[in-house]
C-alpha cells in the first residue's frame, strides 16, 4: 500500500518536473526567437537606409535626369516659387559637390595620413612602453571628440587665421577656405590613421624584424623595408577608412566650409561639400515634394555608395591581412 | 684592400655615417607626428578653455531699484496675474535716470537703455512674485548688463577705433566709466547659463534647455540599444550557427559601423518622421535615430566582451545541467556585463557628441522652454553649439566656448565611468 503511495508521488514529481522542463524549453525558445530578431536589426537598418534612400532618389530622378546630376557641372538647387518663371529649375550637377569633397578630404589626408603613420610608427618601434601608456591614449583623445567642437575650432580660430595670414602675404584667402576645413579634419583623422596602424604594425611578427635587424639594417630601414610592407594592406585600410570618415564628415564642413557650389582645386577658395549640402536643403523651411529636399536624398545616396564602397575594400584588404598571421 | 681608390673599411664607414644620420631624421620626423598631434590637442583645449572660461562670469549693474506701488499694483490686490502685467521696463529705466539725471535727451536716453539686458524687467518681475512685500521699498538690484557691456567689461575696449564701428558709443562707455567709480559694476558667477534655456539675447542664453535635450535624447537611445545591442551579441557570440545568412549580418554590422552619420539622419528623416509620422524635433525620435547608429559598435564591442570569458565557464554550467541559455543567461551574461557596459558607455559618448542626425530630423529649432518629456522639442548640447557657433553675436562666441566645455566636461565624465568600471570589475581569467 504504502509502496503504490510513493509510486504515485514519484509519478506526481516527474509529471511536475516535466510540466517545468516544457515551460522552460518554451521560454528558451521565445528568447532564442528574441534574439534572433535583435541581431536582425542591424540588417533592417541597412535595408531601411537604402529604401528610404532610393525611394526618395527614384521621385528626384523622375524630375532631374540621372545624367545631369551625375554629371552636370552647375549645382544650384534654388527653385523659382512660380513655375512659370524663367529659370524655374534649378541646377542639379554634383560633380562641384563631389570635387568639393575630394579637395577637403584631400587636404586632410595630406595632414591625417603622415602624422599619422609617422605617430603611430614611433609609438610602436622606438617609444618605450611609459610613454607609449601615456601617449597612445591621449592621441586617441582626438578620435573622441564630438566633431561639432572641431568645426567650431576651424570656423572661430583657424580660418581667420589664414585668412590674415594669407592677406600678409598677398594672397587671397576666402574666410570659408577648403584649407582650413580640411586641416581641422586632418587633426580629427590623425587617431583613425594612427590607431589602426599601430594595431597592424604591432601585429608584425618579430622575428621578420630579428631577421632584418640581425642582418645589420638600422631599425629605419628595418622598418621601411620589412615592418612597413609587411603591414602595408593594414595601412592601407586604415587609410582608406579615415578617407571614407572625412568624404563623410558634416559638422566640419557645415560650420567652416562655405555653401556655393565652385568648381576649383584652389584650396584657397571657399567649397562645398555633399554633406554641407544635404544639410543645407534639409534644414529650415521644407516642403517635401520639391526636387530641392529630394535631391538631398540623391545626394545622401550618392555618399552612401562611396563610403560603402571604400569601407568594403578597407574591411576586405584589413582581415585578409588578419588572417596572413594569426 | 683598395677600391676604387678608397679602402673598404672607408666606404663601409661613411655609408654607416649615412646610414646612422638617416636613421636619426626618421626618428625625429616620428617624434615630430607625434608632437604635433599633442600640439594640435593642447591648442584646441587651450583655445576652448580661455574663451570658454570668460563665459562663467557675466556682467551685471547694481541700481537702486523702487518698487512702485503705483506701477506694479495700483489697486494693491496683491493679484500675482496684475503684477505679473506690470511695467517693469519702466522701473529698470527710471532706475537708470535716478543713477543719471543729467541725460534728457531722447536718444541719449535710449543708449543709456541699451546698457542693461531686455531680460532685466524679467528679473523683477521674478522678485516681486517671489516677495510681493518689496512692493514700495527701494532697494539695490543687480541687474544683468547687455552682451556688449558684457563684453566691454570683461575685455575693454579700444576708445581709438572709430565709434561708428564699435558696439558701443562714446557716451555709453562714459557712462560705464561712471558706473564702475561708483562701484555699481560688477561681474559675478553666470548662474543663468546654467539655469535657462535657449534665448536670442546672448547674455539670457543658457544651457539647461539642450541638456535636458541631450539626456532626453540619451536615455531613449540607451533604452533602445542597450537590450538590442546585448541580445544581438549574445546570438551572434554564442548561438549562431556558422552560416551564410551569420555572415551576412556580420558583414552588414561592421560595414553599418561606418555610415557616415548623417545618412542615419537621413533615414530617420524619411522612415521615422514621414512614415511613421513621429513628431518633429523631439528627443524620442533623436534618440531611435542615435541608437540605430551607435548599436553596430555596441554589438562589436559587447560581442569582444563576450568572447573574453573563457569557455571553461560555459563547459562547467553545460556539465552539471544547465541548458545553454541558463548557461548564458546565469554565467557567461554576467561576467561579460562590466565589459558591456563599458561598450555601452563608450558607445552612448558618441552619441552625445553626435550633431548631423540630429539636424536632419529637425532638433536645430529655436526653443527656449526646456523640455520635460520624450515628445516636447528640443535641441540637444552638440546642436545648441552648432546654432551658437552660426550667430552673429561677438558674445555667443565665449558662450558657444562653454557650451563646448559643458559638452566635454560631460564626455569625459562618461568616459571616467567607463574606465573606473573597467578598473573595478575587469577579470584576468
Amino acid at each position: 500500500m504504502s509502496e503504490a503511495v510513493g509510486q504515485m508521488s514519484v509519478d506526481r514529481r516527474n509529471v511536475a518536473l516535466d510540466v517545468r522542463r516544457n515551460r522552460r524549453v518554451a521560454v528558451e525558445k521565445a528568447i532564442m526567437v528574441i534574439m534572433i530578431a535583435g541581431s536582425t536589426v542591424a540588417v533592417f537598418t541597412t535595408v531601411g537606409i537604402v529604401l528610404s534612400l532610393v525611394f526618395e532618389s527614384i521621385r528626384f530622378f523622375q524630375v532631374v535626369p540621372m545624367s545631369e546630376f551625375l554629371f552636370g557641372l552647375e549645382w544650384s538647387p534654388q527653385t523659382a516659387i512660380r513655375a512659370d518663371q524663367v529659370g524655374s529649375t534649378g541646377k542639379f550637377g554634383a560633380v562641384p559637390l563631389i570635387t568639393g569633397t575630394l579637395l577637403i578630404s584631400g587636404i586632410a589626408m595630406i595632414v591625417a595620413a603622415p602624422i599619422g603613420l609617422f605617430s603611430a610608427i614611433f609609438l610602436a618601434e622606438y617609444a618605450n612602453s611609459h610613454v607609449r601608456a601615456v601617449v597612445k591614449p591621449v592621441v586617441e583623445i582626438l578620435a573622441g571628440i564630438p566633431t561639432v567642437v572641431y568645426g567650431f575650432f576651424a570656423a572661430i580660430v583657424v580660418a581667420p587665421l589664414l585668412r590674415g595670414a594669407g592677406e600678409s602675404a598677398g594672397f587671397d584667402v576666402s574666410s570659408e577656405s577648403a584649407l582650413a576645413a580640411g586641416l581641422v579634419m586632418g587633426v580629427m583623422a590623425i587617431p583613425i590613421v594612427s590607431s589602426l596602424t599601430d594595431d597592424v604594425i604591432t601585429a608584425v611578427p618579430q622575428s621578420l624584424r630579428e631577421g632584418s635587424l640581425g642582418l645589420g639594417a638600422t631599425k629605419s630601414e628595418t622598418i621601411i623595408r620589412v615592418v612597413l610592407p609587411a603591414a602595408l594592406p593594414g595601412i592601407v585600410g586604415s587609410l582608406l577608412l579615415a578617407v571614407s570618415r572625412a568624404i563623410g564628415e558634416t559638422m566640419i564642413v557645415v560650420m567652416a566650409a562655405g555653401l556655393s557650389a565652385n568648381l576649383t582645386a584652389n584650396p584657397f577658395a571657399a567649397v562645398t561639400t555633399i554633406t554641407v549640402q544635404i544639410v543645407t536643403l534639409l534644414t529650415g523651411d521644407q516642403e517635401f515634394d520639391s526636387p530641392k529636399t529630394l535631391a538631398a536624398f540623391a545626394l545622401g545616396l550618392l555618399l552612401f555608395f562611396i563610403t560603402l564602397i571604400l569601407n568594403v575594400i578597407a574591411l576586405t584588404v584589413v582581415k585578409k591581412y588578419r588572417e596572413q598571421y594569426e | 684592400m683598395r677600391l676604387d681608390g678608397r679602402h673598404l673599411s672607408e666606404r663601409i664607414y661613411d655609408s654607416l655615417k649615412r646610414r646612422h644620420s638617416a636613421e636619426r631624421r626618421f626618428r625625429a620626423m616620428g617624434l615630430g607626428a607625434v608632437g604635433l598631434a599633442l600640439l594640435a590637442l593642447f591648442t584646441l583645449f587651450g583655445t576652448l578653455g580661455l574663451k570658454g572660461f570668460e563665459a562663467i562670469e557675466q556682467t551685471a549693474i547694481t541700481l537702486d531699484v523702487t518698487f512702485d506701488p503705483a506701477v506694479i499694483d495700483p489697486a494693491g490686490t496683491r493679484d500675482p496675474v496684475i503684477m505679473a502685467q506690470a511695467d517693469y521696463l519702466g522701473l529698470v529705466k527710471s532706475a537708470l535716470r535716478d543713477q543719471f539725471p543729467e541725460v534728457t535727451e531722447r536718444s541719449d536716453k535710449k543708449e543709456l537703455n541699451q546698457l542693461i539686458s531686455s531680460g532685466a524687467s524679467f528679473e523683477l518681475q521674478d522678485l516681486v512674485a517671489s516677495d510681493p512685500t518689496l512692493i514700495g521699498l527701494t532697494r539695490p538690484v543687480a541687474l544683468i548688463a547687455s552682451d556688449d557691456v558684457d563684453m566691454a567689461v570683461k575685455k575693454g575696449i579700444d576708445r581709438s577705433t572709430p565709434s561708428d564701428s564699435r558696439r558701443l558709443s562714446d557716451k555709453q562707455l562714459d557712462w560705464l566709466a561712471l558706473l564702475k567709480q561708483r562701484d555699481r559694476l560688477n561681474v559675478q558667477f553666470n548662474t543663468r547659463f546654467f539655469t535657462m534655456g535657449d534665448s536670442r539675447e546672448p547674455e539670457l542664453a543658457g544651457i539647461l534647455g539642450a541638456f535636458m535635450g541631450s539626456l532626453l535624447s540619451l536615455g531613449v537611445c540607451f533604452l533602445m540599444s542597450f537590450p538590442l545591442a546585448v541580445l544581438a551579441a549574445v546570438y551572434l557570440e554564442e548561438f549562431a550557427p556558422k552560416n551564410r545568412w551569420t555572415d551576412l549580418i556580420e558583414v552588414n554590422i561592421n560595414n553599418l559601423a561606418a555610415v557616415p552619420s548623417i545618412v542615419f539622419g537621413l533615414l530617420g528623416l524619411a522612415f521615422f518622421l514621414n512614415v511613421l509620422v513621429l513628431p518633429r524635433s523631439a528627443p524620442l525620435v533623436g534618440g531611435m535615430v542615435l541608437a540605430l547608429m551607435t548599436l553596430p559598435t555596441m554589438i562589436i564591442s559587447s560581442r569582444v566582451a563576450l568572447k573574453a570569458v573563457p569557455p571553461s565557464i560555459r563547459q562547467a554550467a553545460l556539465a552539471i545541467g544547465a541548458s545553454p541559455i541558463q548557461t548564458v543567461g546565469h554565467h557567461v551574461l554576467p561576467l561579460a556585463m562590466p565589459g558591456i557596459m563599458t561598450g555601452t558607455i563608450i558607445g552612448m559618448a558618441r552619441a552625445l557628441g553626435e550633431t548631423a542626425p540630429l539636424l536632419m530630423i529637425g532638433m536645430v529649432a529655436f526653443i527656449v522652454d526646456i523640455p520635460k518629456s520624450f515628445v516636447d522639442p528640443a535641441t540637444a548640447l552638440p546642436v545648441q553649439i552648432f546654432l551658437w557657433a552660426d550667430s552673429p553675436e561677438r558674445a555667443f562666441e565665449e558662450r558657444t566656448a562653454a557650451a563646448i566645455l559643458v559638452l566635454l566636461v560631460f564626455l569625459v565624465c562618461m568616459n571616467a565611468i567607463a574606465v573606473i568600471l573597467r578598473r573595478k570589475f575587469e577579470i584576468k581569467w
